[in-house]
């Protein structure tokens, strides 16, 4: 595992090495700390592609680290655009590549 | 852009309507015009709106000047070499009570009259227009299929290019100070680098449009009201394929073709003090409504918010046509809808002084309507 153990912009004291938890990347599971970044633990997993630019379909990885950039964004249980720089991960987590400018969801209507 | 101390036309103003009305008169045969711009090309208004375009009005003006505005729109792109960025996926409008929707239906029946082919929709059809949508406290929809929205940017530089290729000149960074007036007739005017003599003046200066006319001895009862708009971040097509828009509801939303929403609603109480502040309360107030209309949206990040002026009239209807000052000539006081009757506004106002018929006759929009106690009064405005 390659862990990012520390960072100069981010405090990554909050979460503990403790509780190693699944979760799936394009449908492959993986394992990683619980409250690590999503990116994290998709970096020490060898992931370094996260999404692919809407025009050029340029892959793009880690780059801000702060959640500023748009670099990581992906689909994360199924909501584009998740900066996985700076969010959590949790057990189950479905993380996904994403592809153009990422579909938002169109939940049924159900009142007619 | 070579200094001119003299012009045919001097036109006051290089927003949408200034440019456009700049046009048209060199593509008549006035190619002598000067465009003087305090800003640059869509710092003010026209930069900063909702760019909606729509036919559906309660006026039969509006509407005649709506429907001409949407025939020039459809053929900007081939007209203008480059794209304006239109998208016709037309204008919902959404009632939240009885009587609203009958004020609705009442327009249905006039711009019907005048060619716009506006109807009711149920609440399944709005769905099928804009699969997103939640109105399940609506009472009633209509919609109008040619309306939609273009890009303000591309079609302010679409016409700026056109019409200096044609002679137009555009200083920007030049504000108006002074308008000369002899013998009761404007003969030019005074700017931050010198003074242009003209044989004609036009005020475009939107929300400024009612210091400028002093400057003339004019008097006009244009205010400057601010209005706060959002966009949030792209995502892909098909969260708002319509305009939506509800005038009790208070919000228009739209999707652009990069995949961003922009959001708009009236202001409550801003100061008359031409700033395009924001505040913190628009933010709150307006993602309540788009979380409310859209669901979908919820996910969505804000990333970026701003405020213009809407340049007001008491009617809510345009202020177009000659002043008791000879050759001085107003187009402004669209009251939020300069843009999307620009083309046909700088049209008409250049068929008047080139000598040609007019598409229309504005003669109703004289300012002199107010002193009167003519008024126009623009129902379908929010």
């Amino acid at each position: 595992m390659e862990l990012i153990a520390e960072h100069p912009v981010l405090d990554l004291s909050y979460f503990k090495r403790e509780e190693r938890v699944w979760f799936t990347f394009d449908g492959v599971a993986m394992e990683g700390f619980k409250g690590a970044p999503i990116a994290a633990a998709l970096h020490a997993n060898g992931v370094r592609v996260y999404r692919e630019t809407p025009n050029m379909k340029r892959p793009r990885g880690f780059f801000c680290a702060i959640g500023k950039c748009s670099s990581c964004f992906m689909v994360v249980d199924g909501i584009p655009n998740v900066r996985t720089c700076v969010t959590p991960l949790a057990a189950g987590m479905k993380v996904e590549t994403q592809r153009g400018k990422g579909r938002a969801l169109i939940a049924p209507i159900i009142s007619e | 852009m070579e200094w001119k101390d003299r012009a045919d036309v001097v036109i006051i103003g290089g927003g949408i309507v200034g440019i456009a009305t700049a046009y048209y008169l060199a593509r008549f045969g006035r190619h002598d015009v000067v465009v003087v711009e305090k800003g640059t090309v869509c710092s003010g208004s026209t930069g900063r709106c909702g760019a909606g375009i729509r036919a559906q009005w309660g006026t039969e003006m509006n509407c005649r000047l709506g429907i001409a505005a949407l025939d020039i729109f459809e053929n900007l792109d081939a007209e203008l070499g480059m794209s304006v960025g239109l998208n016709q996926g037309g204008y919902l409008l959404i009632a939240y009570s009885d009587s609203e929707f009958e004020n609705l239906k009442k327009g249905i029946a006039l711009q019907n009259g005048l060619g716009i082919k506006s109807k009711t929709v149920t609440l399944s059809e709005a769905r099928e227009i804009c699969p997103a949508l939640d109105a399940s406290d609506a009472t009633g929809f209509v919609y109008h299929a040619r309306d939609g929205h273009a890009d303000p940017f591309l079609t302010a530089f679409a016409y700026l290019e056109a019409a200096k290729r044609i002679g137009v000149s555009y200083h920007k960074r030049t504000e108006c100070t002074g308008i000369t007036v002899k013998g009761g007739r404007a003969t030019g005017i005074d700017t931050s680098r010198g003074h242009i003599d003209a044989d004609v003046v036009i005020n475009c200066s939107g929300a400024c449009s009612q210091i400028v006319a002093k400057f003339a001895g004019v008097d006009l009862p244009n205010w400057g009201e601010r209005h706060e708009i959002m966009i949030t971040e792209p995502v892909e097509a098909g969260v708002c394929p319509p305009m939506l828009m509800s005038f009790s509801g208070n919000y228009y939303i739209q999707q652009r073709p990069h995949g961003s929403i922009i959001c708009g609603m009236s202001p409550a109480g801003h100061p008359q003090d031409f700033e395009n502040k924001t505040t913190w309360q628009f933010i709150t107030a307006m993602s309540r409504v788009l979380n409310r209309i859209l669901p979908v949206t919820k996910e969505i990040r804000i990333v970026r918010h701003w405020a213009g002026l809407y340049d007001m009239t008491p009617d809510g209807s345009p202020i177009i046509g000659e002043t008791d000052v000879k050759n001085f000539y107003h187009s402004t006081g669209y009251s939020g809808h300069g843009f999307m009757l620009s083309p046909i506004a700088g049209k008409v106002l250049a068929q008047q002084l080139t000598g040609n018929t007019p598409d229309i006759d504005l003669s109703v929009l004289d300012y002199r309507r107010f002193a009167r106690g003519e008024l126009i009064m623009e129902p379908h405005i929010t």
